[in-house]
């Protein structure tokens, strides 16, 4: 009988991955991270601004993506449920990294400065932007110009009011086209 | 040639979305060791001296509470000093042979360090401002969870 040579070497499918993560395999699990880590690096990155906060969190992912993988239940894409987790653990993570003057007096972190945002590997104009957006307009702005998310899911996210998200969309997209115009 | 408005610009940017960017560092080596189990096992042989980290911070906190509003006086907060600054110490010897996950945490250790100085010099003028005690046992609290956090395993990587 021949064997269908496509077939026999064709990388293992996600889903295969996934179950076999599931089990236990780090390699499968290895492979999974490949397969996605721009993506959560990415989303990281526009939501954090800051290139070591966003590897810190990327990393925080995949070690809780590993002990929550198997209540994966196959639902959602695989990607989706990825991103959702991602989103959850970067805003947590920003809270968690707040230093003790923003905690005491509770101002609103700045984004990247022009420089940095420009130095930026693999980012398209309007990214570059993005990063330099103040914290609260530039997460409402990623989570529902970019990731999809409605106002009222990202309230719930950042535990804002819906009003709040939806003015610092507004406020985002002021900012994004001042800059733009001013380039 | 004239650039775009920017609402074309917008749409256009989000319809083109790159979603793909490369972290400059490989991630998966601190990933794989905090997943593996020897870092579990390393995770679970340096508990006491962070069970002991997180017993001194709650203690120092609960003092610290009770020093800013029971008794808001200048010993309370030269109390609150020397309780903090004999818990720092005994953190600090506690994980002196146990790497840091950061080279700057001595850096953020000094700007707290700072802080805590600029505090204890309004206090001077104004020992019984509650505000300031408070800020002053948070600024305590930030230390240690700082040491305690750079000495935590966990996300250890390359």
């Amino acid at each position: 009988m021949l064997i269908d040579a496509k077939e026999a070497f064709a990388p293992p499918s996600e889903d295969a991955l996934i179950t076999q993560a599931k089990m236990g395999d780090q390699q499968a699990y290895a492979q999974l991270y490949t397969l996605h880590v721009k993506r959560v690096y990415a989303l990281c990155l526009r939501l954090l601004a800051d290139k070591e906060h966003a590897e810190d969190a990327t990393q925080e992912v995949f070690v809780q993506l590993w002990h929550k993988i198997a209540s994966f239940e196959g639902q959602s894409q695989f990607s989706t449920w990825l991103h959702s987790v991602t989103s959850n653990i970067a805003i947590s993570y920003l809270r968690k990294h707040k230093n003790w003057l923003q905690k005491v007096v509770s101002f609103e972190q700045s984004g990247m400065d022009e420089q940095s945002a420009t130095d930026c590997q693999g980012l398209n104009g309007l990214d570059k932007l993005v990063l330099r957006l103040p914290e609260r307009a530039r997460m409402v702005f990623v989570l529902h110009a970019i990731e999809g998310y409605r106002h009222e899911e990202i309230a719930t996210m950042l535990g804002m009011a819906v009003g709040s998200s939806k003015s610092q969309y507004h406020r985002a997209k002021q900012l994004l086209k001042e800059w733009y115009e001013n380039e | 040639m004239s650039k775009p408005d920017f609402e074309t610009f917008l749409a256009e940017s989000l319809n083109n979305s790159e979603t793909h960017i490369a972290p400059e560092k490989d991630l998966w080596q601190g990933i794989e060791k905090a997943i593996s189990n020897p870092a579990i096992q390393q995770r679970e042989s340096s508990m006491w001296p962070k069970l002991a980290g997180i017993a001194a911070c709650s203690v120092a906190a609960l003092l610290s509470v009770q020093l800013v509003f029971n008794s808001p006086t200048q010993d309370a907060s030269v109390a609150m000093s020397d309780f903090f600054a004999e818990q720092k110490q005994t953190l600090l010897v506690q994980y002196q042979d146990q790497p840091a996950l950061t080279d700057n945490w001595q850096q953020q250790l000094t700007e707290l360090e700072d802080a805590e100085r600029a505090i204890k010099q309004a206090l001077e003028n104004e020992p019984e401002n509650p505000a300031l005690l408070k800020m002053l046992a948070q600024i305590y609290q930030q230390q240690l969870d700082l040491i305690n956090k750079v000495h935590a395993p966990k996300w250890q990587t390359i």
